[in-house]
């Protein structure tokens, strides 16, 4: 990796894209990195699609970066989207069972990608599919897919478990903090040792 | 023997456009560019009125434009920045028949605040410029102007200063122009400059340019005139006069179209004598872009940079540099053309998420009332510039915060009927809304104005604004009673609830119908600032034959099945489909507690 690391992280409107760059970057903070972050949310709310970037390192210049190391992503078209913006050798974290269908498929204009696995695997990515819904159910809450995410992702950047949970402490307000740290818990235990190289 | 007239440049500016075949014609008065619009009243064949200000003005024009009439709007150079805003997105969208904008300068600020020089107004919004020099030029010009605007989609600056506007000179008249008329053609990616639009619209105004610089070096209006001594002068408008006159000797490139410059034209310059000087009023705006091709010129080292010329203060600012010994002939370094970016493709075959307006959002009420009246709606900036967008195509355009009822107004008179509707956002009314409509009225524009109340200023994150007196720390102060304030103006105004469809159908068909113009506001809050969900949605799937009635409504809790439509969770129970559907495949379910059983 280079000496700085970009996380972007894609969903759409409402997905609480925001809120998880928010505790990445918090994260990276308690780690006593530097961190810059930047997103495109001014259609956020109208259904469009989100991109937040976070970089980290010992001293970060750009809030923007071409490729991302990582690429967190809350729903699947959206991932299956983002192969493009991943740096070889780069990791796809993805809602896979997250389906937030667009209206021109709605319409039948548009087909919804299948092929997910096969085009991460032809861009020579690696890609942690996750059940995100499910472990958001699990925790307590269905919103709470974003963080249940941050937690798979967890297991592939280079931060420990006490700064993760400072993280989510400076970012989530505190009436829904102890179920996203369950979401958090299940998403980090969702990864298998095999997942992890 | 030919007739002649005596004008002043303002006179000729009037007669040149209406021998040009422009019909309309306003402004706000602003001295030197008054007596424009009031020679412009007084002629046959072209309507002249004054506006509220000069950004309504603009946005007047560009109505009458779209509506395929030929329209010049005049102003001092200070009320070009109040119609700045118009101004700018303007160069993207282009023009339907031609427009022509008049900013007369006020070097020396005889009657004036400051002395801007608007040459630069031409370079930042990258629109051609024409700068007359006498009262014939004005004359001349404006035919030049109108047919420059039309063949390359653009607004044409036409700037004067002082001495042109109020010079007076002999001006020979020409035949007048013929024109084809202009339909006009509704085109959302042409006059919706909604990002992905505007992306687009902004590489061809790059791509104008180029064209327009290749004119610029062909174009009559740029000359080079032969001279006998080893100096040469480029100027533009009055300053060219002085300049010949201080100079008689003197090569000259005499530049009519001084924006875009002829880079290649003022080479030549250079081939033919060693000491070139750049003469001109305020800014290096000409000198600046000749050392920029790497040649030396004599410029506001000598020549002032602030107040008027005249051929002494010429002669006595160039005199020393003429005399001196010649500097190092260069050749010019061309710059490149520039380099367009293309926007990075998507991956073939993803479906994208266009922004689309919420399920249960009010303003979609409004925009399938409305397209059953065949009125081409001028929208404005918000939320509900997304109802342009497919499936709704709700709007025809949108070109800056406050627009649509200036252009409304235009497109309007210029028809002589009621051919366009304004669509405009409660908090957008009151950012420059106000104006227009207080315009509209005193200007006696017919039209419909549907004034979409959600209160608050949704599309940035619902922030507050006079009409709900919600100030920024959330506090409540006083608020405008948006009724009250049209019915003050004197301007016919219904509210009407936003979710009752029928109401708001049966309101704007009554106002369609009427004569003059009128305003209603459909109110009801932003639905994202609703926590509870009015109701359950139920389909029938016996009746639903899949018509599609209700899928153009836009709604995106509204998909498609196998036999019939399904209503997905996002749905909020605004009902609007209900109302829609044709065959009762839609039914509103007794309460919203669920299962609706």
């Amino acid at each position: 990796m280079n000496a700085t690391t970009t996380v972007s992280l894609v969903g759409v409107g409402g997905q609480g894209i925001l809120l998880a760059a928010a505790i990445l970057a918090e994260t990276a903070a308690a780690e006593g990195l530097d961190v810059k972050a930047s997103e495109v949310k001014g259609m956020a709310q109208r259904g469009g699609s989100v991109l937040s970037t976070v970089r980290f390192g010992d001293k970060v210049w750009s809030p923007v970066a071409r490729y991302a190391d990582v690429v967190v992503a809350t729903e699947a078209l959206e991932g299956r989207r983002a192969l493009g913006m991943l740096a070889p050798r780069g990791t796809l974290v993805c809602a896979a069972t997250t389906r937030i269908i667009p209206g021109s498929v709605l319409r039948h204009e548009d087909a919804y990608p299948d092929d997910l696995a096969a085009a991460a695997a032809a861009r020579g990515v690696r890609l942690l599919a996750v059940d995100a819904e499910g472990l958001a159910r699990e925790a307590g809450t269905l919103r709470a897919v974003n963080v249940a995410l941050l937690g798979a992702a967890s297991t592939v950047l280079p931060f420990s478990q006490e700064s993760w949970l400072r993280g989510l402490a400076a970012a989530v307000p505190a009436k829904i903090l102890e179920v996203n740290e369950r979401a958090f818990a299940l998403g980090r235990e969702s990864v298998g040792e095999e997942d992890v190289q | 023997m030919e007739r002649t007239l005596f004008f002043s440049g303002n006179e000729a500016i009037a007669h040149g456009a209406a021998r040009a075949g422009a019909g309309f014609a306003c402004g706000y008065p602003g001295t030197p560019s008054t007596e424009i619009l009031e020679t412009a009243a007084r002629l046959e064949g072209i309507h002249a009125e004054w506006c509220i200000n000069e950004k309504v003005a603009l946005e007047t024009a560009v109505g009458a434009s779209l509506a395929g009439v030929r329209s010049i709007v005049t102003m001092k150079h200070v009320g070009l920045n109040v119609a700045a805003d118009p101004f700018m997105t303007l160069s993207l969208t282009g023009v339907n028949a031609g427009l022509v904008v008049v900013s007369a300068d006020d070097p020396g600020m005889h009657s004036s605040q400051n002395e801007q020089d608007n040459r630069n107004y031409a370079r930042f919004a990258k629109v051609p410029m024409l700068e007359p020099s006498d009262s014939q030029e004005a004359y001349d010009f404006l035919a030049e102007a109108f047919a420059l605007s039309e063949e390359f989609d653009t607004p044409v600056l036409l700037r004067t200063t002082t001495r042109v506007s109020h010079g007076r000179g002999r001006v020979v008249p020409r035949v007048p122009v013929q024109l084809e008329p202009r339909e006009y053609v509704r085109d959302i990616s042409k006059y919706v400059m909604v990002p992905q639009y505007a992306r687009v619209r902004n590489r061809l105004v790059l791509e104008r340019l180029q064209a327009l610089r290749r004119r610029s070096e062909q174009s009559s209006l740029n000359v080079l005139e032969a001279g006998t001594a080893d100096f040469g002068i480029i100027a533009s408008g009055v300053a060219y006069a002085y300049a010949r006159e201080a100079f008689p000797k003197a090569w000259s490139l005499k530049l009519g179209m001084s924006n875009p410059l002829p880079y290649a034209k003022i080479a030549r310059l250079y081939e033919q004598v060693s000491r070139v000087a750049v003469v001109e009023e305020l800014d290096p705006f000409i000198e600046e872009q000749v050392r920029a091709l790497g040649l030396p010129v004599i410029g506001k080292e000598a020549i002032p940079a602030d107040g008027e010329l005249d051929q002494d203060a010429v002669v006595r600012a160039l005199e020393p540099f003429v005399t001196r010994k010649a500097p190092r002939r260069r050749r010019p370094v061309f710059p490149l053309a520039p380099h367009i970016t293309s926007p990075p493709e998507p991956p073939a075959g993803l479906p994208v998420r266009p922004p689309v307006l919420c399920p249960g959002c009010t303003h979609r009420s409004v925009y399938t009332a409305m397209r059953r009246h065949k009125l081409a709606p001028m929208g404005d900036i918000g939320c509900y510039t997304l109802g342009a967008l497919p499936p709704l195509l709700a709007l025809d355009s949108c070109l800056c915060m406050g627009s649509s009822i200036g252009m409304m107004a235009g497109f309007n008179k210029a028809l002589g009927r009621k051919g366009a509707a304004a669509v405009i956002g409660d908090s957008t009314f009151f950012h420059s809304g106000i104006t227009a409509l207080i315009d509209a009225y005193y200007n006696e524009a017919p039209g419909l104005v549907m004034v979409l109340d959600n209160r608050t200023s949704a599309m940035t994150g619902h922030q507050g604004h006079p009409g709900t007196g919600v100030r920024a720390d959330r506090s409540q102060g006083p608020s405008v009673d948006i009724q009250r304030l049209c019915e003050g103006i004197g301007v016919r105004c219904a509210t009407v609830d936003a979710n009752d469809y029928p109401a708001l159908d049966a309101a704007i068909k009554a106002e369609v119908d009427a004569v003059g113009l009128g305003v209603i506001v459909a109110l009801a809050p932003c639905v994202l600032t609703r926590r509870d969900k009015a109701g359950e949605i139920v389909v029938d799937e016996e009746r639903c034959n899949l018509c599609g009635l209700c899928i153009d409504i836009g709604c995106p809790a509204i998909a498609p099945g196998e036999t019939a439509v399904e209503i997905t969770d996002a749905c909020t129970g605004c009902a609007l489909c209900v109302e829609v559907c044709r065959r009762g495949a839609l039914v509103c379910a007794d309460d919203g507690s669920g299962d609706g059983a």
